[in-house]
């Protein structure tokens, strides 16, 4: 997928931990782990939401897009069924 | 466990109970067939005089037809396997906690074509039943068209979409942080 997760980023220029924020907005462990690591499928409003307030960031920091290219640089088309 | 869920459970075990049972049943009686369809190859005249055929010269037609329908019935003991079986599967996975999932609408899907099979198999042998009618001899399988089957094979292909779609809606929502 060409969305590429920056939360450990912005955790690190935080200086916060995953359990620390998993604390704070009340999102297990477990679930923030699988957002990390780019293994989500979706995330909900009311997620990105919490997350922003707590670190005090826009989505736009969290979140990139990056538009995936073929072998001759040409951008593939991303299957969304 | 809660008073509910053990209630709700009961109908579940019941249904395990019952499709063992006639997993069992349904061999048992493809074995019986099959049996006796060798039967009136072998020793062709007490058997078909047991099963009501009157000899004469021209119930050759009458024992063409009987036989057929033994074929037939042979044929649909692993039809029926088929859809037991795959039914069985689909209550163990709702025993487990998780039918939503997308085996159990190719499941559904395999009963309806199974279903279609042997509604396939009940016209053959109504068609093979009226053919060798000879006279007074008539082979008397009760040939009454039903809708009803028609339109459980409609039902179970729409439920197959339905587990198709819940079980995505499902895979979505359990990937959704």
């Amino acid at each position: 997928m060409p969305i590429i997760v920056r939360l450990d980023d912005v955790l690190h220029h935080r200086r916060m931990s995953l359990t620390e924020l998993s604390d704070r907005i009340g999102i297990t462990l477990a679930n923030l782990s699988v957002l990390k690591t780019g293994k989500a499928r979706a995330i909900r409003f009311s997620t990105l939401d919490a997350i922003c307030q707590a670190l005090q960031c826009q989505p736009g920091e969290i979140l990139e897009f990056v538009a995936a290219v073929d072998a001759d640089d040409k951008p593939v088309p991303e299957n969304v069924a | 466990m809660t008073p509910s869920l053990e209630r709700s459970d009961r109908p579940l075990a019941l249904s395990r109970s019952v499709l063992g049972l006639l997993i069992k049943l349904n061999l048992m009686l493809g074995i019986l067939i099959f049996g006796l369809l060798i039967s009136t190859l072998v020793a062709q005249g007490p058997v078909m005089r047991a099963l009501g055929a009157i000899p004469s010269p021209d119930n050759g037609r009458v024992i063409f037809g009987m036989r057929g329908i033994m074929v037939i019935g042979v044929l649909a003991t692993p039809v029926l396997h088929l859809i037991f079986t795959r039914l069985l599967a689909i209550v163990e996975t709702v025993k487990a906690g998780d039918p939503f999932i997308g085996i159990n609408a190719d499941r559904l899907q395999t009963i309806a074509w199974a279903i279609i099979g042997l509604e396939l198999m009940h016209v053959a042998v109504v068609i093979l039943a009226n053919g060798v009618t000879v006279g007074t001899q008539k082979v008397d399988i009760g040939d009454k068209f039903s809708i009803t089957p028609w339109l459980t094979i409609l039902l179970i292909f729409v439920l197959a979409r339905v587990f198709d779609q819940g079980a995505r809606m499902r895979e979505d929502l359990a990937g959704t942080v």
